[in-house]
């Protein structure tokens, strides 16, 4: 039974991939907060989406890595899985939701700080684009992401 | 290998190498993938009792002969006891 290939991405170091899903997860706050901080600016909207488009690009090229590694293997599709493939499966569902209690924990955390301080949030268009984008992208990338993390680096064949 | 779970020690590559087999081979017989092989042999996986079991029937040996929770001793040296001292 042969269900993955070759490809350079699935004998990624587990350095390696730990980086990446370091970059992935810290990458798009970064990416926001710096958009945040370019309006502020005043330089071009064009050159500011652009700048902003510069910084989520590597994420997005992250996210399609992690899914390449994972290869099928967190949705069971196209591929057969072995014993050690649905346990690895279990572990990153597990660890993906205690990432995910951990970032919704935080946020709400975040947010009731910043309320019980005497601010205020608007809640419109623009301030949920970012949670909206953050669930469309990471909520079905998360568990090919942990899948990279726990993964130890694969035996070649001999 | 998951935390708390202890390492089963194995002859998987000794056995392999014995029988001229490949990694992707063995697990082509076995229905397995080629990883997972590489992975039990390197001690980062411990197989389940029937994957156990199965390789065990594979090789025609007792299972106890490939796979132990003690480290394993040279074949040779369980056939015929101790090693012989060097001369000096």
């Amino acid at each position: 039974m042969n269900t993955t290939n070759c490809s350079g991405v699935e004998y990624l170091p587990r350095s390696r991939r730990r980086l990446l899903v370091v970059a992935a997860l810290v990458g798009y706050p970064v990416a926001f907060a710096a958009l945040a901080g370019l309006k502020h600016t005043g330089l071009n909207r064009w050159l500011i989406l652009l700048l902003f488009l510069l910084l989520l690009a590597p994420i997005l090229a992250v996210l399609t890595v992690a899914y390449r590694y994972a290869h099928g293997r967190i949705d069971g599709r196209r591929v057969r899985l072995d014993e050690r493939d649905l346990a690895l499966r279990q572990q990153a569902f597990a660890l993906s939701h205690r990432v995910l209690a951990a970032i919704l924990i935080a946020a709400t955390a975040i947010t009731e700080v910043y309320l019980t301080s005497g601010y205020t949030m608007r809640f419109d268009a623009n301030t949920f684009l970012p949670a909206m984008m953050w669930v469309v992208l990471y909520l079905p990338a998360l568990p090919s992401l942990m899948l990279a993390w726990i993964e130890t680096d694969q035996p070649a064949d001999a | 290998m998951p935390e708390g779970q202890r390492q089963v020690h194995n002859r998987l590559a000794v056995l392999r190498a014995e029988r001229g087999l490949s990694r992707r081979q063995l697990a082509d017989k076995l229905g397995i993938n080629f990883q997972t092989i590489g992975y039990i042999e390197r001690g980062d996986y411990n197989p389940s009792l029937e994957l156990a079991l199965t390789i065990a029937e594979f090789f025609r040996l007792p299972v106890e002969a490939i796979f132990s929770l003690k480290p394993m001793t040279p074949l040779s040296q369980e056939i015929f006891g101790e090693p012989p001292r060097e001369s000096r």
